[in-house]
């Protein structure tokens, strides 16, 4: 290798959680994203968001109900039961980073992030869908049925 | 977030770390396992940020985040995941120098002065002798310096004669020594 900084340091980019879910989103087709600003910190924002059993039925139009079966040893959910309003179950494997969260069933996936932007505001992403093979091609027929209005559900929690 | 974050200079992927067996994460990402996918950005996104960073600068997480973008859409034409880091690089750079160039259209002209010499602050000092020159010629220095690729692996990833990425590294070089000696 040959520095010609004197040793110094090579600038290297930073990939907050939101642009980390950004991707994921974008690399997981027949899933829409949305994402705003909210007025609250980031501790609170994520507090919220990772009361799973709460939040999930009200970002996925398609969860009547989401329980959580197994925790790891910090009482992170690593594993769930969710319930369509037609009765159907799907058990979901849940993955947490900081400020991040991913979870996948056979046939639906999600996952929501924070990232704070100053003082007490934080940009909120979430994105959700199906999971089938061939759902690039359904893809612009699910999405309305799946979260329409997810994030602006999720925002309103914090307005007085 | 807009940021890039001054750091000690992160080796490359040492030999090992390229070697280890990513083989069956790739094909389980490349399955459509989102967790898989998940586990995998976690892997990629440090190399990633390490070639943005110097070349897209203060674009360099919209680079990543773009770069990333394209690396997971494109993952299922990945044929050998051996190949892997090989293919993340050329689409890294490649991104990198289309986000700062479309960046720097933008950017109105009087901001490349020239930091004053002896500036304790060598980080800083580095990004600001980085931004004067063009995203091409950082591409090249990155590839080189800070990759430790040859000349022409530089001249087949970016696409361009080896004539140019040898006139590229002799004036990003120059002009790097020139800045960084002022």
């Amino acid at each position: 290798m040959n520095d010609h900084t004197g040793g110094a340091a090579w600038p290297v980019a930073e990939l907050d959680p939101v642009r980390r879910l950004r991707v994921l989103a974008a690399a997981t087709p027949g899933t829409t994203y949305g994402e705003l600003v909210i007025d609250a910190s980031v501790d609170e924002v994520w507090t919220v968001a990772t009361d799973l059993e709460r939040q999930m039925p009200l970002l996925i139009n398609d969860i009547r109900s989401f329980t959580v079966t197994s925790s790891d040893v910090t009482g992170r959910p690593v594993e769930a039961l969710a319930r369509s309003p037609f009765g159907l179950r799907a058990r979901f494997d849940i993955v947490h980073r900081e400020q991040s969260c991913v979870m996948q069933s056979r046939f639906l996936v999600g996952g929501l992030a924070a990232t704070a932007e100053g003082h007490d505001v934080t940009r909120f992403g979430f994105f959700g869908g199906l999971r089938i093979p061939g759902v690039r091609l359904v893809d612009r027929v699910f999405h309305p049925f799946l979260h329409h209005g997810a994030v602006e559900r999720f925002a309103a929690q914090f307005r007085p | 977030m807009t940021t890039v974050t001054p750091t000690s200079p992160a080796p490359p992927p040492t030999t090992t770390a390229r070697r280890d067996d990513l083989g069956p994460l790739v094909r389980s990402a490349q399955r459509g396992d989102r967790l898989a996918t998940d586990q995998l950005l976690d892997r990629l996104t440090p190399y990633v940020a390490r070639l943005c960073g110097p070349i897209a600068l203060a674009d360099g997480p919209d680079a990543t985040q773009e770069a990333l973008i394209a690396v997971f859409r494109n993952l299922r034409q990945l044929k050998e995941p051996a190949a892997l880091f090989g293919w993340v690089r050329a689409i890294a750079v490649r991104e990198a120098v289309r986000v700062a160039r479309a960046a720097a259209r933008d950017l109105p002209a009087e901001l490349a002065d020239v930091p004053a010499s002896g500036d304790p602050q060598l980080a800083a000092d580095v990004q600001d002798v980085l931004a004067r020159l063009s995203p091409h010629h950082r591409a090249v220095l990155v590839l080189r310096d800070l990759e430790g690729l040859d000349e022409h692996a530089v001249s087949a990833l970016l696409g361009v004669p080896e004539p140019t990425v040898r006139t590229r590294l002799f004036r990003a070089r120059r002009r790097f020594r020139k800045e960084w000696e002022a």
